[in-house]
Formats: C-alpha cells, sequence, structure tokens
C-alpha cells in the first residue's frame, strides 16, 4: 500500500459573503490550496477530486462536484461528490488517501464548500438540522442545537459538568479566531460574555453555538510517488479513521459520547502507531461547546467525564498540553458544513508548514483533525506528520 | 333502553379571566362568566376528545367498542372522516360504526341520542366522544364567552345511569348564531330579545312533553345568564342548574356545553339529571338521565394555568403569522402515515433473538443487530427522562415555528419508556402541558397525544410527554 501525503491546503475566509458565488468560493479556496504546495503544482497534474457538500439552500443537489471542479479547469477529471453531513469534506479526504494509496490515483483533490447566508431565514430553518434523523427527532422539535443540548443535559447529570465548563471552549476558541484572517467570528470574547449570551437550547447558549457559514476549502493529496517533486518536507497522512453510528441520537446506548469518533480515533490512531500523547494539536469538531469536550474524551485527550475540567485548566489553549482548535474551531472560524472538514486539514497543514501566522506554535510535528456529521452518525479522524518524524521528549 | 357506564370529561390546564378582558377591551360581554378555559397550541376538538374518551374508557373499564361517534362545531377539518384518526388514538377496532355529528351546539346530544338508537338497533357498546373550543371575532361576545372542553360516554344497553326518556323540538330561528361556509368564526345578529326568545321557546318545547322532577340540568350555555332564563320554562329553579353549571368557569363549550355539565352532574352523584341542548337555527334536545346508583367518571376540569390576553390570542392564533415557507427536510403525509401506530400507540418491537425493545421497530436490532422481524409490544406511555433540553426562539425547525410563536419556548427529551412486558426504549418527544422548565433529566413523564404540526393544509397527531400524574 503506497502512503498518501498532504502536499497543499487552502481555504477561502469564512463568513457571510452576499458578492461570492459558491463556484467562486471554492475557485478561492482551490488557488490557495494549489498556491501552498511548496515546489509549485500544475493543476493539470490532479488526476481525481472528491468534494463535500450537504448542498443547503439546494442551489445545485445533483453533480455539485463537478460544478465546481470544471469551474476551477479540471476539465474532465473525474470528481465525486461526498455527503455525510458536517463531515463531508472529512470524509472527501479519507477518499482522496483511499485512491492514492490503491493506486489510483497520484494526485488528488479533496475538498468541499456550503453557501448558508443566501436564503431567507425561513428557508435557512428549513435546512437547519436535515442531517438529524427526520422522522423522529427533528419531529419532535429538535434541530442539532436542540439535539447538542440533550447531549449537554446527559453530561451534566452525569458527571456534573457545567455552563462555565462549556463557555470556556467559546472564550478559548475566540482568542485562537482573533489570529485567524480567515475566521468569521475573528473576535474576542470574555468568560462573562459567553456565559450572558442568550439561550438557544438550553444549557446552550449563542456563544455555545456555531454560525452558519459560506466558505470553501481545498487539500491536495498525493503518493509517496511522485511527492518529492511537490515538496522537500512531505506531510505523511499518517493516520485515517472513520466510523458510523446511528443517525438519531435517541437510537444510541447512551448520548455522553460520540461512539463513531472513538471508532473514528482508534482506528486512525492505531494506523498512525501513536496514541493522544503523540499530538502536538488537535482541529475537533466544536459545532457546538459541548461537541469539543466530547471531542475530549472520545479522542483520548482526557478521562471520561473529565472534559469540563480539562477545557478550564487551559491544557487545550495554545500554551497547554495539547493545544486544540488553533484555528478558532467552528466556533469562531465558522462552519460551511461541506468545507468544514477539509478546512480543519487546512489548518493542520499551516501548522506543520510554519504558515500559521500568529497562531504558530512552536515546531509541531504531528496533529490530528476529527470532523463529525450532525450529531455523531459519521466521523472522520485523520493524522498528520512532518516527515521525518522524531519523537520529542515530553 | 341505554345507560351510561363510563364518563370522561377534560378541559385545557390554561384559564383567562373576565378581568383580563376587561384589562384588554374595557369591557366583557360574556354575561355571567367568570373565567373560561383556553386550549393550547397544540391542542384542538381531536385531542380533547381524545383526552376525554381515554377517561372514559378507562372509567368503564372496557378497551373496545363497537360504534363510535365524534361531534363537535369546531372540528380541526371541516371535511375529512375524523373517526378514522380518533379510532387509531384509541387503538379501536377497524370496523367500529362511526359518525361524524356537527353544525350545531347540539351536535353532542344528538350523538348520544344516535348512540342509544344505535344500541337499540344491535349494537353492544358505544363511545360518543364531544369536544368544542368556539371561536368568534376577538370584540364580540362569542368568542369573550368561547370555552374549550370535551366529554365522552361510554354507553350500553344498560347500566347505572339510564336515559328513560327523549325528546327534541325545532321551529326556524335564523340569525342568532351562525358561521358561514368556510368561515372561521362564529357570528351572531345579536337581536337580543329575538335570540333569548327562540332559546326559550325551543328548550321549553322540547322538555314540556317529558315527564321528570330533576334534582340537576344541564342546560345548553352560551353565557352564564341565559341558562337562567330559562329555568321557569323547564319548570325548575335556579340552583338545580348552578349546582352543576360549568359556564362560569370554563365559559361555552359550544356542542360540548350540555355533554360536559351532564359529566359533571353524573360525578357528583345526581340522580336525576335533565339534560337540554340548544342549537340555533334552532332546535333542541332533551334527555332524562336516570342515575340509580354511582357512575363511574374520570373528570379532568381543573385547571391553575392563567393567561394574560395577548398570551390568550397567542395560543389561540390569532395574532400569530404561521409556518414558514422553505425547503429541505420534509416528512410526507404517506411516511407520517406508516408510522401513525407508533405516533398514536406507542407499537414497540421486541428482538426475538435477544428481548430488547426497538421504537420504531424497524431496521435492524438496537441492541443486538439482529434483522429477524420484530414481535409486538406495546410500551406503556411512561417513562423517565434521559436528556432534555429547553428550544428557545429560534431552535425550532420551522415545522413547529407556528407553535413556538404561540406557545413560546417548548422542552425536547429523549424518553426512555417502558414496555408492558419489561424492558424500555428510548424515543425523542417534545413536552407539553408544563412549562418547558418543568422537565428535567430523572424527571417521570406519561405520553399523551397533541398536534404535532401542520404542513401542507394536513395536521400530524402525535404523542407527547408530560409529567406524570
Amino acid at each position: 500500500m503506497r502512503d498518501a501525503y498532504l502536499i497543499g491546503a487552502g481555504q477561502s475566509d469564512y463568513g457571510a459573503f452576499p458578492a461570492e458565488s459558491y463556484r467562486s468560493l471554492f475557485s478561492t479556496a482551490f488557488d490557495a490550496a494549489v498556491g501552498s504546495v511548496p515546489k509549485g503544482l500544475e493543476p493539470g497534474a490532479i488526476d481525481e477530486a472528491f468534494v463535500g457538500t450537504l448542498g443547503v439552500g439546494g442551489r445545485q443537489l445533483g453533480l455539485p462536484g463537478p460544478a465546481v471542479t470544471e469551474h476551477v479547469g479540471l476539465d474532465g477529471v473525474p470528481c465525486t461528490r461526498v455527503e455525510n453531513a458536517c463531515a463531508a469534506s472529512g470524509y472527501a479526504v479519507r477518499q482522496a488517501v483511499a485512491a492514492v494509496r490503491s493506486g489510483m490515483a497520484d494526485v488528488v483533490l479533496a475538498g468541499g464548500f456550503e453557501v448558508m447566508s443566501d436564503t431567507s431565514s425561513d428557508a435557512t430553518k428549513y435546512w437547519l438540522g436535515v442531517s438529524g434523523e427526520t422522522e423522529w427527532e427533528r419531529l419532535s422539535g429538535t434541530t442539532f442545537s436542540g439535539v447538542y443540548a440533550q447531549m449537554a443535559s446527559a453530561h451534566m447529570d452525569r458527571y456534573g459538568t457545567t455552563r462555565e465548563q462549556l463557555s470556556h471552549v467559546a472564550v478559548k476558541n475566540h482568542a485562537n479566531g482573533a489570529k485567524n484572517p480567515h475566521a468569521q467570528l475573528g473576535f474576542e470574547c470574555s468568560l462573562e460574555d459567553a456565559m450572558a449570551a442568550p439561550v438557544v437550547a438550553d444549557p446552550l447558549n449563542l456563544y455555545h453555538c456555531c454560525p452558519t457559514s459560506d466558505g470553501a476549502a481545498c487539500t491536495i493529496v498525493a503518493s509517496e510517488d511522485v511527492v518529492d517533486a511537490y515538496t522537500d518536507e512531505p506531510i505523511r497522512i499518517a493516520g485515517v479513521g472513520a466510523g458510523s453510528d446511528r443517525v438519531g441520537l435517541f437510537q444510541r446506548e447512551e448520548y455522553t459520547t460520540v461512539p463513531a469518533s472513538e471508532r473514528a480515533g482508534e482506528s486512525a490512531y492505531e494506523e498512525a502507531g501513536v496514541g493522544p500523547d503523540g499530538l502536538d494539536f488537535a482541529e475537533v469538531h466544536d459545532c457546538f461547546a459541548i461537541a469539543e469536550l466530547l471531542a475530549y474524551e472520545d479522542l483520548g485527550f482526557c478521562d471520561r467525564g473529565e472534559a469540563g475540567e480539562f477545557v478550564a485548566s487551559g491544557a487545550t489553549r495554545p500554551d497547554g498540553q495539547l493545544p486544540v482548535n488553533t484555528s478558532g474551531g467552528l466556533k469562531s472560524k465558522g462552519h460551511p458544513i461541506g468545507a468544514t472538514g477539509a478546512g480543519q486539514i487546512v489548518e493542520a497543514y499551516k501548522q506543520l508548514t510554519g504558515d500559521a501566522g500568529e497562531r504558530q506554535l512552536s515546531d509541531p510535528r504531528r496533529g490530528l483533525t476529527h470532523n463529525v456529521g450532525g450529531s455523531g452518525g459519521a466521523a472522520v479522524v485523520h493524522v498528520f506528520e512532518r516527515q521525518p518524524i522524531e519523537e520529542v521528549a515530553r | 333502553m341505554s345507560a351510561i357506564v363510563g364518563v370522561g370529561a377534560y378541559a385545557p390546564r390554561f384559564r383567562i379571566s373576565a378581568e383580563a378582558f376587561e384589562e384588554a377591551w374595557g369591557r366583557f360581554d360574556a354575561a355571567g362568566v367568570n373565567g373560561k378555559a383556553v386550549p393550547a397550541a397544540d391542542e384542538d376538538p381531536l385531542t380533547m376528545g381524545y383526552e376525554a374518551a381515554t377517561r372514559a374508557l378507562e372509567a368503564a373499564g372496557v378497551e373496545g367498542v363497537d360504534w363510535l361517534a365524534f361531534a363537535s362545531t369546531t372540528p380541526p377539518m371541516a371535511e375529512e372522516d375524523l373517526t378514522a384518526r380518533l379510532g387509531a388514538m384509541l387503538d379501536l377496532p377497524e370496523d367500529v360504526g362511526r359518525h361524524v355529528l356537527t353544525g350545531s351546539t347540539r351536535a353532542g346530544t344528538r350523538g348520544i341520542v344516535a348512540a342509544a338508537d344505535a344500541l337499540a338497533g344491535g349494537a353492544s357498546r358505544a363511545l360518543v366522544v364531544v369536544a368544542d373550543a368556539p371561536r368568534g371575532e376577538p370584540d364580540g361576545e362569542i368568542d369573550h364567552a368561547a370555552g374549550a372542553g370535551a366529554a365522552a360516554f361510554v354507553l350500553e344497553a344498560d347500566g347505572p345511569a339510564r336515559i328513560v326518556d327523549v325528546a327534541e323540538h325545532a321551529s326556524p330561528y335564523p340569525g342568532s348564531r351562525f358561521r358561514g361556509t368556510g368561515e372561521s368564526t362564529t357570528d351572531g345578529l345579536g337581536v337580543t330579545r329575538y335570540d333569548r326568545r327562540a332559546f326559550r321557546e325551543t328548550v321549553g318545547a322540547a322538555v314540556d312533553g317529558l315527564s321528570v322532577d330533576p334534582d340537576a340540568v344541564a342546560i345548553q350555555a352560551p353565557n352564564g345568564k341565559l341558562p337562567y332564563r330559562a329555568a321557569g320554562d323547564l319548570g325548575v329553579d335556579a340552583e338545580t342548574i348552578a349546582s352543576v353549571a360549568t359556564v362560569h368557569e370554563l365559559g361555552d363549550l359550544g356542542a360540548a356545553s350540555v355533554p360536559v355539565t351532564l359529566a359533571r352532574a353524573l360525578a357528583d352523584g345526581h340522580g336525576s339529571i335533565l339534560a337540554v341542548a340548544y342549537g340555533s337555527g334552532a332546535g333542541a334536545d332533551a334527555l332524562v338521565v336516570e342515575a340509580d346508583g354511582p357512575v363511574s367518571t374520570a373528570l379532568a376540569l381543573d385547571g391553575d394555568d392563567p393567561l394574560g390576553y395577548a398570551e390568550y390570542l397567542r395560543q389561540r392564533g390569532v395574532v400569530t403569522a404561521g409556518p414558514p415557507s422553505g425547503g429541505g427536510a420534509y416528512v410526507s403525509v404517506p411516511t407520517w402515515q406508516r408510522s401513525i401506530p407508533q405516533r398514536y400507540r406507542l407499537e414497540a418491537g421486541r428482538c426475538p433473538d435477544c428481548g430488547a425493545l426497538a421504537f420504531p421497530p424497524e431496521g435492524a436490532c438496537p441492541a443486538c443487530g439482529s434483522r429477524e422481524p420484530f414481535g409486538a409490544a406495546t410500551l406503556t406511555g411512561e417513562g423517565t427522562i434521559e436528556a432534555v433540553t429547553t428550544i428557545s426562539q429560534g431552535g425550532a425547525p420551522p415545522e413547529f415555528a407556528d407553535l413556538q410563536s404561540r406557545a413560546g419556548d417548548y422542552a425536547a427529551a429523549i424518553v426512555s419508556l417502558e414496555g408492558e412486558d419489561g424492558g424500555a426504549v428510548s424515543a425523542p418527544a417534545m413536552g407539553t402541558d408544563a412549562e418547558a422548565d418543568a422537565f428535567a433529566v430523572g424527571d417521570r413523564v406519561e405520553a399523551t397525544i397533541r398536534r404535532i404540526y401542520t404542513q401542507e393544509g394536513v395536521t400530524r397527531y402525535g404523542f407527547k410527554i408530560r409529567p406524570a400524574e
């Protein structure tokens, strides 16, 4: 099996852009990704593409993949649309890795996009929560804020997690996002702000919820046979893991874990031959503050029930033992559904290539990205390693 | 001969006082009404009828009937056989004889008379469900008086409360109270003396031929004064009417006015009851009920959640915008229809391999993954909250935007529902009948049926949860 390498990644700004189309946003991300390849890349070298999008707004429900790859001039390149809700482009990257490892392709584009700001608030509501279990979960009156709030209620009941601990996620991620020029909500917030915001779905308030966003992100994956042509400091995709689960939260055994994340994490760690201790940073799926806490536990960053204390301790701040969401996360950077998974990998690429600007961590060697669809119906985890990898004493 | 063997009655929890109307309007036009019951945004005569009917069947200690009637002047659909849904909610056999009665405030007593006829004609057990929530223009007497309530009666050929005599009378009095085809509010010309004459003459004539000396009179009460004006015509004193009257605290119950009052008279243990219903147009029914022993009753007519006038207009949907337009997630009516056994009756499945419960009973077993067809299993409707949130403004799916603008925040929970034969299974459910913050992890709850949402003109009904009694 051939190794797969991340040779480029870039994104558009995330936010609300009335003057942009899904194609123009994708074009921006594509150009940024191509431009980030250290030794340059002729787009004609791309021989396969995977594009993630949920299709919010219904603007191009069929064939959205070719609609954007043809737009950026990838004439005739086979393109597959990947749909796994908010994990769409995380899975697109996984497909790219599979294409490379199998020998089907040498240079693969994997990206995603979403436009969520150009519909009326009524029409937008019809698209929120469409990845929840429709017949029962949605029709008990919930969208995802409600479902994650239910998870939070169970976690608080079982482990004593507090609203203040949830708010620490917002404070940290906003502090990080304030240093990210691509961030949608690039401002800092105080713990008081994050505690006092209006309730959306109790116990979650506005600062515990990510925004809706327009944006696109692209990554470029290459095989070991060609990677040297593109970079002298290759970043190996050392581990890939994925898992599915019942789409409705009520259909699961318990509500204080996301088993798909656990499964994805275990597989990725096993493939990479490392555990959470071997990571220098992580980008996790913080669509809601509770989701980041669940990710800490599901990915083994801390013990079960201790994520609230873990975030409050500062352990996941940039100067902590394991920086999480240096990009600002979905909370501050934004959450254009189909772009999110690839966008997390953009941050991993920037950190590992020393291109993270004010957010740059000190010489990180290994990072993890974690992308969840819905409330955990799908999850995908990647582990990236800058080569050559040397274990540093911790 | 026919007899009432079980009685149920229900009124919504919300109440609005005459004073709240006076504050809003500077006056209150419903004479003799001190306050009235107001249906919640997720209630209508079908759900209120369900509430009364489950109580009547339980009071009677029976499950099945072979004859069903639903009566209301305000059925949620003007055209559609609502007894099909009601029968499914109550798990009645599909070959039950069914009747919908509407168009007059005496539709409820017409249902009781029709049940008596059916029993005489060979039916063995009848269920009459009467529910109403009249509506008028906000600035008129009809809306000021309009309350909400339901009563249900199980009848058999013989029993403790026999219907010993029945009479009716009609003569033309157009214009006293009417609602044109397609209109949503009831109106009247307000010719006071004419209206009063129509009422007194018609009910008097209906009772005329009966031989009865009642110790309680359940009489049509469009307001809290008119019944007493007819006392002389019925040959009774005011106390005989007042002792069982429901209009003073529940308001005008339309077709359910006399049935709910009759239910109260039976619950209070009266032995000789005269029930006199009036329908504008005008016609009247008179029934004599003789109870020679206690009748099993289950009444839920108390309510103590006060509404201000603005909240009243919201709950009733007078000042809200209705559902938004849009696309995205969508559950078609045929899809909903397939899930009716679960939505109405909590029919679950039991895995033949591992014994775990599954809800809804489809797909692989949630516990062991077996694909063997599930065996039948019923849930008790009682359970415990496992996870819960309060959905605030903006957090509701658009299907629920109208409900939320009318009723405000609501609880959305995952509840562990218990199986009749042991075990439990989780289901998502919306809270009702209590404020959103009345639901917390670990709380005991019970299921009832309410309106879920309306799309494409079709209302979806299904179970919700409320704090356990």
